[in-house]
């Protein structure tokens, strides 16, 4: 079975931009609340977790990327094909493309739902989705260029947030962070098990690994990417610590909002108003990546156009827009999506790759015998 | 009423259109003089003039140098009685001298300004080409002008803007490559590159995009930019449209592409990057200090002409608690007595600001000013007297515009200037949202065009971290890389020897 792609070399990233593209697929709605959900977990060991999670994240990477090179210019989906054939690599394909879907619609409607508790009440679900799916749709049709291009401005129009961030600490209270490492290493695990929804992301590796152009180099920026995520969220999950007690943390539900919500410039305040909006271009690579993903595997199993695709695809998110959920309902999926992420993007690329060699080491010795 | 514009479908279509049938020169005098009044419709300014028996010369009015034709022609025709056109061509002592058997051509050259000489009995007909063009003097250029620098700009006649270049670049290695384009004016344009500098693929690419133009007419090099480039849809412009030859010239010794239309007044440099549009020339004449605090101005520049007024609506129609209240106070003060909502407000100030550029550049420039005058003191001090806007609006407003002239490029400041007005009536209904909106929208915008092929982002995306520090500050001249990426050069050495200030 043929699955390898063929590749431009003009349709080709440069492997430097999957630093980018991994930070930006990483970071999204996630970091808005994620203080809340470690700490129930580990209190103000919290940090420890990310750190934790971070390493899983590298070994996650690392197996993707074994897997990846196994198969030369060939991405998840072709790989599904190869190894489990036809009707059952498909069938994986199709879970897979559920998942990034799944992805795309958690990410809309966080944003939505941030949106409308902070800054506009009353403006209406329907109108934030479809406004950001036009954008969706023209940063989509403009090809994987225009779409990595995105997560690079996204990243460097962003960088001011890292330094506004740090003015909360004029009412910082350091012993916050002590006593240190007096959690059971138990609870660490599962506080960097709770970090699931707010790091996953980096799997589009699976996907567009094939279109990088200089192979070998590619890990090293994907590492990078995940490391530099890790210092952002310790970054925040530090500056969160020290500013708020554990008991305000466990009942704030958006920390991040609330801790911009402090900073005071004399020419402007309330910055989170600003930010929540602003967000709107940080969360804009998670949605053209994860639905530029789910176009990849569904050209594997059905033939359609790129503008066939995102409008099919944008009709289904909207229709799935339409019923409105609460706190706590976008909570549990939130809850049940992450748990879903978990198996897909920590657990999965490890047996993958172990099907995968022993599969080639089979072949092997066939042909030797 | 419409231009009428198709892109070649084949190649061979071209070859058959360029062969027009060939008329031969009638033998006879008579013949002769009646076919070309045939094919000329009988202008008023086609003289004829018989010199002797056998030789008649026939020219258009105006288009000739009269004292070559009197002291060099005219004498020479007078000695020879019954010459063949050969002995004429080499007996006259002018530099342009063709023989033709062919009607259509002989004609096309006595439009450009020649004289034709015919020899009774005889099949061929002495070209002279002394054509004069009544040109402008150089002057100044008005609408890009700087401090420091040359104070010339091109003119109308492509023969003049051409030796203009020469004389910034003599270099035997400038190509120029002449093209006609238009059925009806049948216009002559020049495109312009150094050899082994520029890219063969944009010069290859410039070549065939002309070539596969099928227009009526070309008046000027505008519509030609708009025609080549890679997306006419776009608002923003693609390729730079100069007056300046040392900004032309500039572009072409750094690996781009120049077209030079006749008749028009502006070069077209390609291709041309969004970064490039908003640097000028004088920042390679300025101390680099002062030159990168200009540029680093003109980049602040662009953010407060497109977001400040809409930021302004949006922070007063939705957003009150993100301003601070000492300045909270005066803005609401102002805003008292203004009866309209702040998208009211502020559409209404952009509009008598465009109206009054719109005047200003129509108007001669002695009414021009007075026009500034009663449009920014009069409307706006009675504007805020009568209540119809607040003053700190009219501050902003004024900010705006004034960021707006700072761009180098006229094309690209409309640009920005209009722009605006879809992301304040945005930011009226949708506050920040709606700004933020139409910032990602003009900025995938931007990432998806191209001029030339080349990205219209580059060199900040793709990102050419070589060429990211001189194209947002101005280094000092021993650091710069004269030839960026985005040009592609063929030869990356050729920069490597000619480093300036070693």
């Amino acid at each position: 079975m043929r699955t390898a792609l063929q590749i431009n070399n003009n349709e080709k990233i440069n492997a430097s931009l999957l630093f980018f593209v991994v930070l930006s697929t990483q970071i999204g709605v996630g970091i808005h609340g994620f203080q809340r959900i470690i700490v129930e977990d580990v209190g103000n060991s919290a940090w420890i977790s990310v750190i934790l999670a971070t390493l899983f994240s590298h070994i996650a990477v690392f197996f993707m990327i074994k897997t990846l090179k196994l198969y030369p210019s060939n991405d998840l989906y072709g790989i599904h094909q190869e190894i489990f054939g036809k009707y059952f690599g498909n069938f994986l394909n199709l879970i897979y493309i559920t998942y990034c879907s799944f992805a795309f619609y958690t990410v809309i409607r966080n944003y939505i739902e941030v949106i409308n508790t902070w800054v506009f009440p009353n403006l209406a679900q329907a109108f934030i989705s479809v406004s950001l799916l036009i954008l969706v749709i023209y940063a989509f049709t403009g090809g994987l260029r225009v779409m990595v291009g995105v997560c690079f401005f996204s990243f460097m129009v962003s960088l001011w947030i890292l330094v506004i961030v740090f003015f909360p600490l004029k009412y910082a209270h350091y012993n916050h962070l002590l006593p240190l490492f007096h959690t059971d290493f138990i609870s660490l695990i599962k506080g960097a098990y709770s970090m699931t929804f707010t790091i996953v992301g980096f799997e589009i590796i699976n996907v567009i690994y094939p279109f990088a152009k200089e192979k070998e180099k590619a890990s090293k920026y994907v590492h990078l990417g995940l490391l530099f995520t890790m210092v952002v969220y310790l970054i925040i999950i530090v500056i969160s610590t020290v500013y708020f007690s554990e008991a305000q943390l466990k009942k704030t539900v958006w920390a991040t909002l609330t801790l911009f919500s402090v900073i005071k410039l004399p020419f402007i305040e309330r910055i989170e108003i600003i930010t929540i909006c602003f967000w709107l271009i940080i969360i804009l690579p998670n949605l053209c990546l994860f639905a530029w993903s789910a176009y990849r595997g569904v050209i594997r199993i059905k033939k359609i156009k790129e503008t066939t695709f995102i409008l099919v695809f944008s009709v289904l998110i909207l229709i799935a827009n339409i019923p409105i959920l609460t706190r706590a309902q976008i909570n549990r999926f939130d809850h049940y999506f992450s748990q879903i992420a978990f198996y897909i993007v920590f657990f999965y690329p490890f047996l993958l790759y172990m099907i995968a060699l022993s599969k080639k080491l089979l072949k092997k010795r066939e042909r030797s015998n | 009423m419409f231009r009428d514009i198709k892109k070649k479908s084949s190649p061979t279509n071209q070859a058959e259109k360029d062969k027009p049938k060939e008329i031969p020169i009638p033998t006879s005098k008579l013949e002769f003089l009646k076919k070309i009044k045939e094919e000329t419709n009988e202008p008023a300014d086609l003289i004829v003039k018989k010199i002797s028996e056998s030789i008649t010369i026939v020219f258009l009015d105006f288009l000739i140098d009269q004292n070559t034709l009197n002291e060099q022609i005219l004498t020479t025709l007078e000695k020879m009685n019954d010459a063949t056109p050969n002995i004429i061509k080499e007996n006259l002592l002018i530099s342009e001298v063709d023989l033709t058997s062919e009607l259509n051509k002989s004609i096309f050259e006595m439009l450009i300004g020649a004289v034709l000489i015919h020899v009774e009995g005889q099949s061929e007909l002495v070209i002279a080409k002394i054509s004069s063009y009544q040109s402008r003097g150089l002057t100044a250029p008005e609408n890009e002008s700087q401090v420091i620098g040359s104070q010339v700009g091109f003119n109308e006649s492509l023969p003049t803007n051409i030796s203009l270049i020469r004389r910034y670049i003599t270099n035997p290695n400038l190509c120029n490559e002449k093209f006609m384009l238009g059925k009806e004016t049948n216009t002559s344009i020049s495109v312009l590159y150094i050899k082994g500098i520029a890219s063969e693929q944009n010069v290859n690419t410039v070549r065939q995009r002309i070539k596969e133009l099928e227009i009526s007419d070309l008046l000027d090099s505008a519509v030609l930019a708009e025609l080549i480039d890679d997306n006419s849809f776009s608002i923003f412009p693609q390729l730079l449209l100069t007056e300046r030859p040392d900004r032309f010239s500039d572009g072409l010794l750094s690996g781009k592409v120049g077209i030079i239309v006749n008749g028009s007044s502006m070069g077209i440099l390609s291709p041309y990057t969004f970064v490039e549009f908003f640097q000028s020339r004088e920042d390679q004449n300025l101390r680099w200090p002062i030159a990168t605090f200009v540029r680093l101005l003109r980049f602040a520049a662009i953010f407060i002409s497109i977001f400040m007024t809409p930021l302004y609506v949006a922070a007063l129609t939705f957003h009150y608690e993100v301003i601070p209240q000492p300045l909270l106070v005066p803005l609401s003060e102002s805003r008292s007595i203004v009866p309209f909502p702040p998208i009211i407000e502020a559409l209404f100030l952009e509009l008598i600001i465009e109206l009054l550029r719109e005047a200003g550049a129509r108007l001669p420039t002695k009414v021009g000013q007075t026009i500034g005058i009663v449009g920014g003191i009069v409307l706006g001090t009675a504007a805020v007297q009568a209540g119809i806007t607040s003053n700190i609006l009219i501050i902003i407003i004024a900010l705006c515009a004034l960021s707006s002239f700072t761009t180098p490029n006229y094309l690209m400041g409309n640009v920005i200037r209009v722009v605006r007005f879809p992301i304040i009536v945005l930011a009226g209904f949708w506050g920040f949202y709606g700004v933020m909106f139409a910032f990602c929208m003009i900025l995938i915008h931007l990432i998806r065009q191209s001029s030339l092929g080349v990205p219209y982002t580059a060199p900040i995306y793709p990102p050419r971290w070589r060429d990211w520090p001189d194209s947002i500050v101005r280094l000092p001249l021993p650091f710069i890389n004269r030839q960026s990426i985005i040009n592609k050069p063929k030869n990356s050495n050729t920069t490597e020897e000619e480093k300036v200030n070693k």
